[in-house]
């Protein structure tokens, strides 16, 4: 595959604070990449300088063996779709949609079959002569999408495009912007910090904290072998557990030794243990590997969320099975449902569910502001 | 049911009615009056008869002017002078949209605590007194003052600038420009940053990004503006006077020096077309700016 673009050893602060710190990332052609991480960790700062809004401080941005450090953004083959669209509220849906080609001058004739084109794209067509300011939210996403695909950009940046809108209508624009990417055939950068988001759409995620990237993988290598601790936390629930690596294949934590998959850590090396809460088995006392006391039960539709106590150490686990609270289970793990990742500085910052709360991920989920 | 719902409707409308009460009595006290009083005036004679001798007398009377070569012409007065005023007020107008314009972009771009700065030095003058401020230009750009001073230091020739219209403009521009800067600022400050750069990511230059959004989109400060800076620079009257050097006689002179001499009638009268004239003005540069702003080329 063609690479279209190349960060290397990125740096970038402001105001003397560090957003991005020696970042390397190449992005290849006709790819749907997804910046994925918390508010402020740099995901936004990348695109801008992508789209030439920012230079780095450091480091080199290379879009197809060019160096376009120093090129400003309206010379660069590559363009954005902004978080809350900045479409031109002095011009029409047609015009908006044509400033580019305008700008370009190119013939009216072409100029029109061209919006109309991308209207069509876009399922606005009839919209042509509406304000943009009387348009719903949807609509107005549409328009920026249209706006900004109809000069043929190389690559399409989308900075949290989808923030703004209730949560069906994402799911409903999350499907057609995949769908657009796969007819258009067009690079597509998307910034955002929903996971679900970022695993259903993306051919390759990228998952940032603190202005590194932490890893960067398909989706389901993002899931299933996350690097450490942080991308293990964001990406889904975990339950982290302190563990031993005793040698290949076996891991022992909570007191048990455990057959896993993972090999090459050495011997008696400590590591970082996950298992996802849909991957335990819940069985009677006498047959589990570990035995914990249930403390609550969440219905969640699917399935039933549980908190159990095992030994002081809190663990999430899905079901649709039914338990009570209080009652007492036994838990058992399969070997592929355990992954092993090297300890790191992550390790002691996520662990169990012991404060755990459906509130407070939500709050902390809400749709962040501008992030520079 | 219905009918209940309207009542309701009804009652909260009067309510609104009242809480607006004060404004009213004031604007009918202090514009609707007054305005009525012009009109009244401006078509009656001394004796309160109606009349259309006055407006008649503002389009037609005339009066000889003899130029620096001995020749003399005979001018139709009133309008040559109100041909004048307009002329030097178009040009301060011009000249401090010009000045304003990318003084604004500035300002609404600087940081915060920048901008306050800026204000303030922008409102200083305007806590003066008009009236010392228009003698302190008189003694700047006499032909012994400051400026032509400063020229001699520089070896320079002197400028004779007090009593031209320069100096008039000057004058103009220095005291109305703030009302040009507020409005262009207070409108480009609200302007989303966001815009200016997807104007650029969609291929715009910075002269394109200034054509095609900033200036489309300011459009509405521009009109104010140019409405707060124009409208009393027509009808201005002493700086015409002290910079002017009593050679440069503007509308607002006239309709003064009628008023001194207790003409009220035909002080009205200039008053009232004045007033018509810059409606109409006004009415269509609105309709023209908002046919570009729909339009959106």
């Amino acid at each position: 595959m063609k690479k279209i673009i190349e960060l290397k050893n990125i740096t970038k602060s402001f105001d003397g604070v560090p957003v991005l710190q020696n970042v390397n990332l190449d992005i290849y052609d006709n790819e749907f990449i997804t910046l994925l991480g918390p508010s402020g960790c740099g995901k936004t700062t990348m695109l801008r300088l992508i789209g030439g809004f920012e230079t780095p401080d450091t480091g080199e941005i290379i879009f197809l063996g060019n160096k376009i450090n120093d090129v400003p953004p309206y010379k660069r083959n590559v363009n954005t779709v902004f978080q809350k669209y900045a479409l031109f509220p002095h011009l029409n849906v047609f015009e908006n949609v044509a400033f580019p080609l305008r700008e370009k001058k190119l013939p009216k004739a072409e100029i029109e079959a061209k919006v109309t084109e991308m209207l069509s794209l876009v399922a606005l067509k009839g919209f042509e002569n509406r304000a943009v300011t009387r348009l719903s939210g949807g609509q107005q996403q549409r328009v920026a999408i249209a706006r900004a695909l109809v000069a043929h950009p190389q690559v399409l940046l989308l900075d949290e495009p989808l923030g703004a809108l209730d949560l069906k209508l994402r799911k409903d624009m999350q499907v057609e912007l995949k769908k657009i990417q796969k007819q258009t055939g067009i690079t597509f950068v998307f910034v955002t910090h929903d996971q679900e988001e970022a695993l259903s759409m993306s051919d390759t995620v990228v998952v940032m904290s603190e202005g590194k990237i932490q890893q960067i993988g398909t989706p389901i290598d993002i899931y299933n072998e996350p690097q450490n601790a942080f991308v293990a936390d964001f990406i889904g629930e975990s339950n982290i557990l302190d563990g031993t690596m005793l040698e290949d294949y076996k891991v022992s934590f909570s007191g048990q030794t455990f057959q896993c998959l993972d090999k090459d850590f050495g011997k008696n090396v400590p590591v970082d243990v996950v298992v996802r809460p849909e991957d335990v088995d819940i069985v009677p006392v006498e047959q589990g590997q570990l035995t914990g006391l249930v403390t609550s039960v969440t219905f969640m539709g699917v399935h039933y969320e549980i908190i159990v106590d095992v030994g002081g150490f809190k663990w999430m686990i899905q079901t649709t099975d039914f338990v009570d609270v209080d009652e007492r289970i036994g838990i058992q793990l399969e070997p592929d449902a355990i992954h092993i990742m090297k300890k790191s500085e992550y390790s002691d910052l996520y662990g169990d569910y012991s404060s755990f709360s459906n509130e407070l991920d939500e709050l902390s989920e809400a749709p962040e502001e501008d992030e520079t | 049911m219905n009918k209940t719902l309207s009542q309701e409707k009804r009652r909260v409308l009067r309510a609104d009615h009242l809480s607006l009460a004060p404004y009213t009595v004031w604007a009918v006290l202090f514009i609707l009056v007054p305005l009525v009083f012009v009109a009244y005036y401006a078509f009656t004679d001394d004796n309160f008869a109606f009349t259309l001798e006055n407006i008649q007398r503002f389009f037609v009377s005339t009066s000889t002017v003899f130029q620096e070569d001995g020749s003399s012409q005979e001018v139709r007065t009133y309008l040559l002078i109100f041909w004048r005023s307009l002329k030097l007020a178009i040009i301060s107008t011009l000249v401090c949209l010009v000045l304003a314009y990318p003084l604004a972009y500035i300002m609404a771009r600087a940081k915060p605590r920048t901008q306050k700065i800026f204000l303030t030095i922008i409102m200083i003058p305007m806590w003066m007194n008009f009236l010392i401020r228009t003698y302190a230009w008189m003694t700047i750009l006499q032909d012994t003052g400051i400026f032509n001073n400063f020229l001699t230091l520089l070896h320079l020739p002197n400028i004779h600038i007090i009593g031209t219209e320069a100096a008039v403009v000057i004058g103009m521009v220095y005291d109305y420009i703030p009302y040009m800067i507020l409005p262009l600022y207070s409108i480009m400050a609200k302007m989303d940053e966001r815009l200016i750069e997807a104007a650029r990511d969609l291929g715009c230059s910075s002269f394109g990004v200034l054509r095609r959004v900033i200036w489309p989109l300011s459009l509405p400060g521009v009109i104010s503006g140019i409405t707060m800076v124009l409208i009393p620079s027509v009808s201005t009257f002493y700086i015409s006077q002290k910079l002017g050097d009593g050679k440069i006689m503007l509308i607002g002179d006239v309709i003064e020096g009628q008023y001194v001499a207790n003409n009220l009638h035909f002080a009205a009268a200039i008053s009232f077309v004045l007033m018509v004239l810059l409606l109409v003005c006004m009415a269509v540069m609105r309709k023209l700016a908002g046919r570009r702003v729909e339009g959106g080329l």
